[in-house]
Formats: C-alpha cells, sequence, structure tokens
C-alpha cells in the first residue's frame, strides 16, 4: 500500500470530496483507482491510435505512427492500444444501459490530473502503451468534468511534454470554448452518439439529448475545417484533432434495424466527416425494464461483426448503405458477409475479367480486399495475371473462385448460379461466427436480433 | 556453368555478394548468392567466397535508389533483413527483373514475376514483424535507471526498431536486446542509436531493476487483466492478433 501512495503523488485532492463514497474510501491506493476506473471505461470500444503521424521534437517523449500500434491484447481479443481509462465514475446521469448510471451501487473513485499523467507517462516509457483515451463520467456538471480533462490533457502534453496520441471524449452539453481548447491538447476526439435514433436516446438515456450530442459533433467538424485553412496560411499553426472525430453506438439495446443503423453511420460520415464509427455489443450489465431482457446468450457478437464488415464496405469500397440492405430486408445475413451477400443478390455481374476489370469492380469481388485490388491494377499493367498469382498477391481464391475468370478461364467449371455458390461457400469452410456453428438446436433469439425475422440464406 | 557467390548473412555481405554477381554480368540462371551457414551443397557450381566491404554495399545500396527508387529499396532492405535462405537470390533476380521491364521504378509491382514476388513477400514479412514488436516490445527500468528491454525476433529487425524508438524516447537511455542474433541497439539520451554485435552483458544487472518498476508492473498486469469484458471472452482472437512467441518477454502475461 505504502508504495502506492507514494507513486499517487498527492492522493486526494478537492475534486473528489464531492462523492457520495468519498468518505468510506479515503485511502484509496493507485491500484485499486486504476482498477476501478479501468473496469468502468472497458465497454468504451474506440481504442485505435491511428490516423495522425508526428516526429517527436527531441525534449520530450512520445511519437504518433499513422497506421497506430497494437501494444496487447485482451482476453476478450480486443486490442490494447490506449491507457482507457475513465476519469471519474461518479456521474450525475442515468443512463439505463451505463454501469456508472447515478442510480447503481458501485465502487465510485476519481483520479487526479496528477496521477493521470504519472500513470500515462510511465506506462509510455516501458512501451506499454501508445497513449492516453480518457473518457469520465459528469461530475457536477458537463463544465466541470470538461475543464477537469482539458486540465489534465494540459498538464500532460505542456508539464510532462508528452507527444504521444491522447483520445479525449467531448462531453454533451459542454461549453464550446471548453471543447475547443481540448481539441488542440487532443489527437482524436470522440462524441458518443450512445443510440442509433433520438427516440431511442430519449427512452435509455433520460438526460441526454441527440442535440446536446450532435452540437459538439458539428463544432469539431467546423473547428477542423478552419484549422485546415490555418495550417494552410501558417505551417505551424496549431493542430485541432489532427487524427479526426470519431462516435460509437451501443447495438442491441434499442429496437433499431441494422438498415437503419448503417444509415446513420453513412450519414455521420458524409454529413459530420466523421474517421470511424464504432459500434458496441450491448452487455447487459443492469436489470432495467427499458433494456432487453437478458437471456444468458452474452452480447449480440455477430450483429456488431457484421456492422463493422458493412462499415469497411462504406469506407473502402465504395458501397453505399441501401445496397447492402432495403427497408424490406432490414437485416444482415447470419450466414454470409455483407459483400458476399451483395455479390450472391447480383450475379448477373459475374464472373469479371481480372485482367480487365475496372478497381470499382474488382473492389466488389468476394475474397478481394481493397489492398489485393491495387496490387492487381498495378500488376497486371506488367504482365497478364493467372490464378496462381492472385493467390501470392492476397486473394482469398476458396471465395473468389466463383466470381473471376483469368484470360477468360475460370479455375473450376462452375455455375453461376445463386444456390450452387451459396452451397458450395459453405462447404468449403466459409468462416463462420461461432454463433452461427454453435446454433445446433438453438434458433437465434429475439435478443439476438431484434426484427427477426427468417434469415433469407438460400441455401 | 553455374557461380554460387557465398556471403555473410548481413546487409553488407549480401550486398557485396549482389556486387560481385552484378558486376559478372551473367544472367539470372548462371548465378546464385548463398549464405554462409545455410548453404546446400550442389553439383556442377563454382563457388566463390565474397570479399566483404563497405564499398561494395555502399554501390549496390545507390544502384538501387538510383534506378529502383526509394520505395523499392526498403522492401529490398527488408527483405535482406529477413531469415530465409533465398533472400540474397531473390534480391538479385529482382534486380536483374528490373532491367527488363520499361519503368525501373515499378519493378515491384510486377508481382507476376517469381523473384520479385519473393521480395516482397519476405519484405512483408519482415516489416510485419518490425511492426509488431513495435507495439509489443516491453522496457524494463534497470537499477541505474536504464531502460532494457529483450526480443527474440526471427528476422534481424533491430535496425527497424531503432530509429522508432530513438525518435519516440530521444531523452531517455534505452537498450534493445536482439536474444535470437546476439545483437543489441543501444540509444544514449540525446545522442544516435549504434548497433553492437557479439558484445557479451552481465546477467545480473539485467535483473536489478529500479524500486519502482515492480510497481508499475504491478499496476500494468491489473490495467490488462480489468480491461477484457468477461462475457467476451475470445481467446483464439487473442492468440490470432498476439501469438504466443511473443509473450514470454511481455509484462503482462510474466507471472513475476
Amino acid at each position: 500500500m505504502g508504495k502506492q501512495e507514494l507513486i499517487g503523488g498527492q492522493e486526494m485532492s478537492d475534486v473528489r470530496t464531492c462523492g457520495r463514497t468519498t468518505d468510506v474510501r479515503r485511502g484509496m491506493g493507485l491500484y485499486e483507482k486504476l482498477n476501478i476506473l479501468t473496469d468502468a471505461a472497458k465497454y468504451d470500444v474506440a481504442c485505435t491510435s491511428s490516423g495522425t503521424a508526428r516526429k517527436s521534437d527531441g525534449t520530450g517523449i512520445g511519437s504518433c505512427e499513422q497506421s497506430g500500434i497494437c501494444h496487447s491484447f485482451s482476453a476478450d481479443g480486443r486490442c490494447i492500444s490506449l491507457l482507457k481509462i475513465l476519469f471519474t465514475n461518479e456521474c450525475i446521469f442515468d443512463c439505463k444501459y451505463c454501469v456508472n448510471r447515478k442510480s447503481n451501487d458501485v465502487e465510485r473513485a476519481s483520479f487526479t490530473p496528477e496521477e493521470v499523467c504519472t500513470l500515462t507517462m510511465e506506462f509510455y516509457r516501458r512501451n506499454y502503451i501508445e497513449g492516453l483515451f480518457l473518457s469520465s463520467g459528469i461530475l457536477k456538471s458537463p463544465d466541470y468534468t470538461m475543464e477537469l480533462i482539458c486540465a489534465t490533457l494540459y498538464r500532460l502534453r505542456r508539464q510532462c511534454n508528452f507527444q504521444g496520441y491522447i483520445h479525449v471524449k467531448a462531453i454533451p452539453g459542454a461549453s464550446p470554448e471548453l471543447i475547443r481548447q481540448t481539441g488542440f491538447l487532443a489527437d482524436r476526439m470522440s462524441v458518443n452518439l450512445e443510440l442509433p435514433t433520438a427516440e431511442s436516446l430519449r427512452a435509455l438515456a433520460p438526460h441526454k439529448t441527440r442535440k446536446n450530442i450532435l452540437t459538439p459533433m458539428r463544432l469539431v467538424q467546423n473547428r477542423m475545417e478552419e484549422n485546415r485553412q490555418e495550417i494552410q496560411l501558417y505551417r505551424n499553426a496549431p493542430r485541432f484533432v489532427p487524427a479526426g472525430q470519431s462516435t460509437q453506438m451501443i447495438v442491441g439495446a434499442s429496437p433499431e434495424t441494422d438498415y437503419q443503423i448503417i444509415r446513420v453511420a453513412e450519414s455521420l460520415y458524409q454529413r459530420f466527416e466523421l474517421k470511424r464509427v464504432f459500434y458496441s455489443a450491448f452487455v447487459n450489465v443492469n436489470d432495467d425494464a427499458a433494456l432487453p431482457a437478458k437471456t444468458g446468450e452474452g452480447p449480440p457478437l455477430l450483429r456488431e461483426h457484421r456492422l463493422y464488415q458493412a462499415d469497411w464496405l462504406l469506407r473502402y469500397y465504395h458501397f453505399r448503405a441501401e445496397e447492402l440492405l432495403t427497408e424490406e430486408d432490414p437485416n444482415f445475413n447470419v450466414l454470409f458477409d455483407p459483400k458476399c451477400n451483395w455479390a450472391l443478390k447480383h450475379l448477373e455481374k459475374f464472373p469479371v475479367e481480372i485482367n480487365r476489370v475496372d478497381y470499382k469492380m474488382l473492389l466488389r469481388v468476394p475474397g478481394i480486399g481493397y489492398k489485393s485490388a491495387i496490387r492487381i491494377v498495378k500488376a497486371r499493367r506488367l504482365g497478364i495475371l493467372d490464378f496462381a498469382d492472385l493467390k501470392k498477391i492476397g486473394v482469398v481464391l476458396k471465395r473468389a473462385l466463383y466470381f473471376i475468370t483469368c484470360s477468360g478461364r475460370m479455375m473450376y467449371p462452375t455455375k453461376i448460379e445463386e444456390d450452387y455458390i451459396a452451397r458450395n461457400l459453405l462447404v468449403a469452410g466459409e468462416k463462420l461466427p461461432a454463433e452461427v456453428t454453435n446454433m445446433g438446436y438453438r434458433q437465434l433469439s429475439l435478443f439476438d436480433d431484434v426484427n427477426f425475422s427468417a434469415p433469407e440464406t438460400s441455401v | 556453368m553455374k557461380t554460387v557467390y557465398v556471403c555473410n548473412d548481413t546487409v553488407t555481405g549480401i550486398f557485396s555478394g549482389i556486387y560481385d554477381a552484378w558486376k559478372s554480368k551473367k544472367g539470372e540462371e548462371e548465378c546464385e548468392i548463398a549464405l554462409r551457414g545455410m548453404l546446400s551443397q550442389q553439383l556442377f557450381c563454382d563457388y566463390v567466397e565474397v570479399e566483404e566491404t563497405e564499398h561494395k554495399a555502399a554501390a549496390v545500396e545507390a544502384l538501387i535508389k538510383k534506378h529502383l527508387g526509394r520505395r523499392a529499396y526498403w522492401d529490398i532492405y527488408h527483405a535482406v533483413l529477413s531469415a530465409d535462405s533465398k533472400k540474397g537470390d531473390a534480391v538479385l533476380g529482382t534486380m536483374l527483373a528490373a532491367r527488363a521491364i520499361p519503368d525501373s521504378t515499378k519493378i515491384m509491382e510486377h508481382l507476376s514475376h517469381p523473384k520479385v514476388e519473393k521480395v516482397f513477400e519476405l519484405s512483408r514479412n519482415v516489416g510485419g514483424e518490425a511492426h509488431s514488436y513495435k507495439g509489443f516490445l516491453r522496457f524494463r527500468e534497470l537499477l541505474n535507471g536504464v531502460l532494457y528491454a529483450e526480443i527474440e525476433p526471427k528476422n534481424q529487425i533491430l535496425t527497424c526498431l531503432a530509429p522508432h524508438f530513438a525518435d519516440r524516447l530521444p531523452v531517455e537511455n534505452w537498450m534493445i536486446h536482439d536474444k535470437t542474433h546476439r545483437m543489441f541497439a543501444v540509444h544514449e539520451a540525446g545522442k544516435k542509436w549504434v548497433i553492437l554485435w557479439g558484445e557479451e552483458i552481465d546477467e545480473t544487472v539485467l535483473e536489478m531493476v529500479s524500486d519502482k518498476e515492480e510497481e508499475y508492473a504491478r499496476l500494468w498486469r491489473g490495467f490488462c487483466r480489468t480491461i477484457a469484458i468477461e462475457s467476451r471472452r475470445n481467446p483464439r482472437c487473442q492468440m490470432q492478433h498476439l501469438p504466443l512467441r511473443y509473450r514470454g518477454k511481455m509484462t503482462e502475461f510474466s507471472l513475476y
């Protein structure tokens, strides 16, 4: 214990004296605090450190890589790149899905800015982390919380001279000036959309409004645009949120369909110029009548997975939301990924000739990713490509073979027929998520798929 | 008759071998670069010991940068660091193939050529391992304040890691120990990093860590345990991203 207090520096500050549990936990060490505030932050999904490249200036610690770096992987298979913590888990809001809602009886704790800085610097030196992810419960008021976060970042950047990655949450309802100030200290900023529609937000997060969430998002977007022009004029102008902004929404806590969700994501990308939208499979931590009942099946991971796949199709593969799903068919296929599903429904466009077809169509072939597509386009200028070459380039032939020809020949004689291809893809060990392979006698539950109707698998 | 150029498994060695082979003006079929120690004897060929010099290596580097471009050099350099025994041959083949296409700077796009494809594959492999270690490498603070890390990579990636950490931790004294190849990258605060070969190190010094080291290691282990969501447990996914071979030297997987 003695050692921990030593590291924590001053171990209590006035910040914490307003909480309900403060008196009880007066002697809390850094280890316990870190434990509580990590536990409280773990449901946040955005743990990337990408989007900005920065060299160190030689006087402080830290640099950023464009691609981001994963430093570890936790037992749930998610990457650990940033020190993901809440500043405090004391909260005046009562969001029904959140483990830190004010009506929950959980252990509360708050860091001091010094503690966050020490932890970040010491972890960073040892190459444990790529930077800091700082979020927070709402302490007293949005402004008060935002100010604390801003003060922490200021200290980390200016006093500790930390030049690594910082991802910070903008608190909905905080004053624009504070958000602006914080944005100059952070690399990425995000405001959580929480739920896809305004109605769900009203039902599950009574203290948050759609307007309060979208306002800071728009603010960051506009400020980034201004900043781009400043940088054109003055090369050394300070950077505002250089890695862009992101958001996240919870999937499976409210009755939206997949179609609604990706439409929302698409409009966020187009209208708010977000870098990423993250989807978080709903983990039921509270017993609340407004939430879907606990079924013992765990979070809807397959649904989350399909949404991420669709998200990639929107961002890198030139797909539009309405191509993937429609009002009539609003949920993703359980058995096939969205791209495969699209291809099976549009067999009239296939097979395509690898040595001739244009880049955008190449992107739509199952088994060809955007990197392989670029390689194919470049390599075919210098020679005719064959199936063996494609394999080396990185194409997944066991999927692609039904949709492509090389020099006019298919790999094996196949029928261009939906049933035939679907059956073969499944037999060829189409990588199925555990939920489907383990399905056995048990059908997907209502919890897993809110608007459940028999999936159109055509198998 | 085929000539086999035998050289050391270092960048200088392999580039020297390529220099000699290139000078001989032989075709792709008539020469081969082999590595000392990884040699499989063949019939009907000449074995030539390559004399390793800095001059030859610099000449080959300049040749590649000038004619194939910096990006191709990046791929070739990474390929040469690989653990593959055929790497010298692949690089030579790629350089020869570059002469046959109209624009030599586009050589790395010519993936239907087997040698180019090999260089591409090796470079990707080495680059991938180097990138992984940028994240998975763990420093510990020794009693004298030096940050010390041990790694066991398959490829010789120290020269990829050192610039990264020199940029990231310019004000620290640190050292990375490549146990597979017995090499060290050493950085003194404010100075340039250096690579050391064949040095011996006193193991007892490495076991003595600073006062706070154990505490931060404990905090980090606690963090890694807590951050996982129990209902999403997925060890296979974890294994895919973070194979066991990296874990031996990682703080969060050691049971102290």
